[in-house]
């Protein structure tokens, strides 16, 4: 605690000499391509003004837009698995990951944690429409997005390149949501964040793939009849194709 | 080799839904339905959420009930007035089949009635199938010959609003065509199948018509309910992936012409009997599912339910 204060004192007595962080991305857009498996970004950043490397930590989030989720828990009726009690959570994000120096319950204590939005389990999310306990159901959210790989924390991952100059790269999967992305790197030290900045990042699908999703939502009539015409056209070419040697 | 569908939003191996329509194109091929209730679950199981997977499926039954239906018709071998009076309730079926679809989805019980209406469908019919093919191979053996079409046509025979359909040689009732074709096309918007799995043994069972004409006119049928059924889905609620349908339709019509030519080297009963089996099989695995212990009893869905 002593140490906390005196961090916040120093950030406020002396800022002239506060460490800083400078920090860019690789590339600030992603292009959805049909050939898209995803791909990597890296973060890189330097320290400013650095003081000593002890008790120094840099963390970096990409959070992804806020998407509303439902939660359902099945239970077993009458020999059948039937969903039953379900909560629906507004505020969590379709990404995170974490990559950090240290395991993030080493870098700051679990209200910092909360405070700042470091670490997983600073997700959360508000409950509505439940009348039970959100919490088993919030950590059904977690694991199931760490489990399809859109939830991930991965300490110990960040490389200096020198005493102040780091990267690390941040993948981003295939099953990613369109939207603003943001890049956050913090510079911690005794469990404060002494600097932090934070970047968008925009992933949107482009070209064929974007124009068909656009249609589908915009001109949905015309795009079932397109899906129905090519489905009988095709049909009709292997019958035409096939007849001959039958 | 990965393709990035734009209304699933997410990347697959295109060489494994081609060679998935394939397959299933070839059995539709081989005993003349369209396939969608071996190709949903199929779907699922990749990781396609499942309303798009019961959504996109339907353009793959179009395709291959389209191939089979021109075969047919180059045959001569379609009633078409039978295939419209069953429209008229197919139509209807549908409109409501999607209502009860957006419905159950917003009760979160979606996934659950699909499954039990899967194993229900599947499990009943697949019976029948077995039993009835059965008893004609045995008959066949021991040199009996079983009459296809029996006179008495006992409750079908006393509804009024009849109708004659010259291509299938019958004089019946309006409402069971009618009464079939509504409760294929609600089960079409439900479970992503064009239905001939239900529609061929009621036309031969309950409607008794011949079978000469039977695929060719469940065939007729399937691609209209299919055709409606997809606009629908895809007005209603955005879920039909167009690449995904390409990918399965190109590799479903070529399967279903191969499908056609191994039908054609065997006997009737045999086929139904293998059908019977492969039903029963689908059927048998999707109980499983909803009796084995899930590996995660939460599950999650986004957006609003």
């Amino acid at each position: 605690m002593r140490r906390v204060l005196l961090a916040a004192l120093l950030l406020v007595a002396a800022p002239v000499h506060a460490e800083d962080l400078v920090s860019g991305i690789s590339q600030d857009t992603i292009q959805i391509t049909s050939s898209y498996t995803g791909t990597d970004i890296v973060v890189f950043g330097a320290i400013e003004r650095a003081l000593s490397a002890q008790g120094r930590n840099i963390v970096v989030i990409v959070r992804g837009p806020d998407e509303p989720m439902t939660v359902r828990r099945r239970d077993r009726v009458a020999g059948v698995w039937v969903n039953r009690d379900a909560a629906r959570f507004e505020g969590l994000p379709a990404y995170y990951y974490l990559a950090s120096t240290e395991p993030v319950a080493r870098i700051a204590p679990p209200e910092a944690l909360q405070r700042y939005g470091i670490g997983l389990q600073s997700l959360t999310p508000t409950a509505t429409g439940s009348h039970h306990d959100p919490e088993p159901f919030r950590q059904a959210a977690i694991r199931y997005h760490q489990r399809v790989g859109l939830y991930a924390e991965n300490p110990g991952s960040i490389d200096f390149l020198s005493e102040t100059l780091f990267r690390t790269r941040v993948p981003v999967p295939a099953g990613v949501t369109r939207g603003q992305y943001n890049v956050e790197v913090y510079l911690l030290r005794g469990g404060e964040v002494v600097s932090a900045q934070s970047t968008p990042l925009f992933v949107d699908a482009t070209g064929l793939e974007r124009r068909l999703f656009n249609m589908a939502h915009d001109a949905p009539l015309l795009y079932g009849m397109a899906c129905v015409f090519m489905a009988m056209l095709l049909g009709w070419i292997s019958s035409v194709l096939f007849r001959r040697p039958a | 080799m990965e393709i990035y569908l734009p209304v699933a939003e997410m990347s697959v191996n295109w060489l494994i839904l081609i060679a998935l329509g394939t397959g299933v194109g070839f059995l539709s091929g081989m005993f003349g339905v369209g396939g969608g209730f071996l190709m949903t679950p199929l779907l699922v199981f990749t990781g396609i959420p499942s309303t798009v997977a019961v959504a996109t499926t339907l353009s793959h039954v179009t395709a291959s009930s389209m191939s089979g239906a021109l075969a047919q018709w180059r045959k001569r071998a379609i009633d078409f007035t039978m295939a419209g009076v069953m429209l008229g309730g197919g139509v209807c079926g549908t409109l409501f089949g999607v209502w009860l679809f957006a419905l159950m989805r917003r009760q979160g019980q979606m996934d659950l009635i699909v499954a039990l209406t899967y194993v229900i469908m599947l499990g009943s019919i697949g019976f029948i199938m077995l039993r009835e093919s059965l008893a004609t191979l045995k008959a066949y053996r021991s040199g009996i010959t079983v009459s296809r079409r029996p006179v008495n046509r006992g409750w079908i025979q006393a509804l009024p609003f009849k109708m004659r359909f010259r291509q299938s040689r019958l004089y019946i009732s309006v409402i069971p065509p009618i009464a079939i074709g509504f409760a294929v096309g609600s089960l079409s918007a439900i479970m992503g199948i064009g239905g001939g799995f239900i529609i061929v043994p009621a036309m031969i069972y309950i409607l008794r018509m011949p079978t000469n004409v039977v695929m060719g006119t469940s065939l007729v049928q399937i691609i209209a309910v299919t055709a409606i059924t997809t606009i629908l889905q895809a007005t209603s609620n955005y879920a039909v992936d167009i690449v995904l349908a390409g990918l399965l339709v190109s590799g479903g019509v070529v399967g279903a012409q191969l499908g056609v030519r191994a039908g054609a080297k065997l006997r009737g009963e045999q086929l139904r009997l293998l059908l019977a089996c492969l039903v029963l099989l689908v059927g048998a695995g999707l109980l499983y599912q909803l009796i084995a212990r899930p590996l995660d009893v939460y599950s999650l869905s986004e957006g609003v339910p």
